[in-house]
């Protein structure tokens, strides 16, 4: 209940674009309680895996898109900083420009890791999504659905996600060599003012806030479960999304 | 507390087990219902094989699996996304047969099949003559019955135009899908007691004739010659008569792509097919380059459009953006550095996550592969499960959670003396 809430919360504040591309949660738990416990439900099992095969078939369509893209863009990056690094300003004009063209790629590079990390994070919860859903599957009928399909779930190439998160290593590497040294994250408190309402930005911390609310202790908590999840400042992430119109807290 | 935990887990399993013993019986009237949507196999080989796949099919149904069985008969026969697709099949079932049968009680002579079940990336060798043998499928239809007309494919046919033949071509597609089905005999020839069962039946569900076979396929690896092959998803095409392949492409592909259209004059000059011809990719199409080219090209002359683009449907950040601008450049610096902070946070969280959610299943399969062993050691013994008392076979493994010998013993109610929890 909490996390179909949750995920719905989640994919109405996420990026445009993405917003079918998340699992169908409600319906498939709908679908679940319509299936009845008794011997029938061969068919129902495979009516029910059918529709788990349409959703993964969406994500891994849509995850290999994005991977895709961000392959593309990120050669691209690597080659934009280059050619703007070699353009050394000489006089005050070329300066500004430069500058310019800094500050530009020093976001894009910023919004691009976190798209990237979204990327990752949309796979997760697609994940842990179906791995909730097959849990009320296997309860509701008393079948065993669950450990061997998410098995197969597992190497799925939505589920797979090394290269993004090599990808966005990469950028923090290049992050790190754009940027100065890191500022100790509360000296920051004072740039929060500037961050207010940033698109992937805000997600992020969406993100983020989301995914402490979904790993808080449940009633249903068992040996499969993830554990609780601590995050270190999560006041200071929580004053992020003053600009949010839908608290996540 | 531990211990506790520990068998409420051996509860909850035995129950799984429990469960998956029952799916497994009810799976039999399963069989009974196959014909309906496909003709009758005539592998079916052992009936215990047959209730396993007929259960693991329908778990396992369109799903494929990473690994792609370098078979050599296949290789040679089949041109890449049929072989794909077949490899599609067969992994399939082939991948979690081997994880049931590796937990099963009923199949034993699995030792052949098992060495299929790794995780392979695609052997370019297989690969690398796999793209054109028309003739060679030609022999195909003498090896195995049609079967199942149910085919209306998960294959995809590669374009024409991209290796000329365009006649030869339609036809060889077609036989490719019609033949699909009987490359699985092949297939049972080196699967002792397993059968390939064709998802297909899966396919009188789908409205419109669209499959949901998934593959995964391996990314690439690029041969030292510059010669790779390509990792093809063979995606749904109900509609149309080509549906393009899905392709999972890697950076050092890409990397190869780019030197590929600068040597043809840049992104605007080169033309997919002469991409397509310099990269020397086995198993690309002129699709997988169009399609990448044009998003090239739109990264290329409009860098990071998505940085307007979540923007855009936030007004109010755009009104920050502008009021973004006006600020010191140091404070922006400052704000991206924060920002940054948030995302490597979230990411190192993701990770972690992900970590664990790997081996919570690997724990769960681990235990389930030993309620496995100790159901089939433990067959013809009668034992009064108890925690205390050792098992009927010494079971040495690193079990966290404490003896989980009485969790399977109690599976088995018809063989052993009343759970003791």
């Amino acid at each position: 209940m909490k996390f179909g809430k949750r995920l719905k919360q989640h994919v109405q504040e996420t990026l445009p674009g993405w917003h079918n591309m998340y699992l169908n949660y409600k319906g498939l738990k709908k679908h679940v309680k319509l299936i009845s416990s008794s011997l029938e439900c061969e068919i129902s099992e495979d009516e029910f895996v059918y529709l788990l095969d349409n959703e993964v078939e969406k994500f891994n369509v849509f995850f290999m898109e994005q991977e895709e893209d961000f392959i593309i863009r990120h050669e691209e990056m690597q080659q934009r900083i280059k050619r703007i690094i070699v353009n050394e300003p000489s006089s005050q004009e070329e300066y500004e420009s430069y500058e310019q063209e800094m500050s530009k790629i020093k976001k894009d590079i910023v919004d691009f890791h976190g798209e990237m990390v979204l990327l990752v994070n949309y796979s997760n919860i697609n994940y842990t999504g179906m791995t909730k859903i097959l849990k009320k599957y296997d309860k509701r009928t008393g079948g065993f659905l669950r450990l061997p399909f998410i098995q197969k779930v597992m190497e799925q190439p939505f589920f797979t996600t090394e290269l993004v998160s090599k990808l966005v290593k990469e950028c923090e590497t290049t992050i790190g060599e754009l940027f100065p040294a890191m500022v100790a994250v509360e000296e920051m408190t004072k740039a929060t003012g500037t961050v207010a309402g940033e698109g992937i930005f805000k997600n992020t911390v969406k993100a983020l806030l989301t995914m402490k609310e979904i790993r808080k202790g449940s009633s249903t908590h068992s040996h499969f479960s993830l554990p609780t999840l601590n995050l270190r400042d999560i006041e200071l992430i929580r004053s992020f999304q003053f600009s949010s119109p839908i608290p996540i807290i | 507390m531990e211990a506790q935990s520990a068998l409420s887990f051996q509860r909850s399993a035995a129950r799984q087990f429990n469960n998956h013993g029952a799916a497994s019986a009810r799976s039999a009237p399963l069989d009974d219902k196959y014909p309906k949507f496909t003709n009758p196999q005539p592998n079916f080989s052992t009936g215990a094989a047959g209730h396993i796949f007929s259960s693991s099919s329908g778990i396992s149904t369109d799903f494929n699996v990473s690994s792609v069985i370098p078979h050599s008969n296949l290789s040679e026969k089949a041109p890449f996304t049929s072989q794909s697709s077949v490899i599609r099949q067969s992994t399939t079932s082939s991948q979690y047969t081997n994880e049931t049968n590796n937990n099963s009680w009923c199949t034993d002579s699995l030792s052949d099949f098992l060495d299929y079940s790794e995780n392979t990336p695609i052997q370019s060798s297989n690969l690398e003559h796999s793209i054109m043998p028309s003739e060679d499928l030609l022999d195909y239809p003498q090896n195995a019955p049609i079967q199942s007309s149910n085919l209306e494919h998960s294959i995809m046919s590669l374009p024409s135009e991209d290796f000329g033949k365009q006649s030869d071509w339609q036809d060889w597609t077609d036989q490719l899908i019609n033949e699909n089905d009987a490359l699985t005999p092949d297939w049972n020839d080196i699967l002792i007691d397993t059968n390939v069962v064709d998802p297909e039946p899966k396919m009188s569900y789908h409205v419109g004739g669209s499959s949901t076979n998934l593959v995964q396929a391996q990314p690439l690896i690029p041969q030292s010659s510059g010669e790779a092959c390509v990792p093809l998803t063979p995606t749904p095409c109900g509609s149309g008569s080509q549906s393009k392949p899905r392709m999972r492409w890697t950076p050092e592909l890409h990397e190869a792509f780019v030197e590929a259209v600068n040597k043809l004059g840049g992104s605007e000059k080169a033309t997919p097919k002469g991409v397509l011809k310099q990269m020397k990719v086995e198993g690309l199409t002129i699709y997988h380059v169009k399609s990448h080219l044009q998003k090239y090209r739109t990264a290329r002359y409009r860098p990071e459009p998505s940085s307007e683009g979540p923007l855009e449907k936030n007004t109010t950040s755009v009104e920050d953006f502008s009021s973004l601008e006006l600020k010191t450049g140091l404070e922006i610096t400052e704000a991206l550095r924060l920002q940054m902070e948030v995302q490597k946070r979230l990411h190192e969280q993701l990770e972690i996550q992900r970590n664990l959610q790997l081996r919570i299943e690997e724990q769960g399969r681990y235990l389930q592969m030993m309620f496995e062993k100790q159901c089939k050691s433990g067959t013809d013994k009668f034992t009064v499960p108890s925690s205390t008392e050792p098992g009927p076979d010494p079971v040495v493994g690193p079990s966290e959670e404490g003896s989980s010998k009485s969790g399977p013993d109690g599976s088995q109610p018809a063989k052993r003396a009343k759970v003791n929890e």
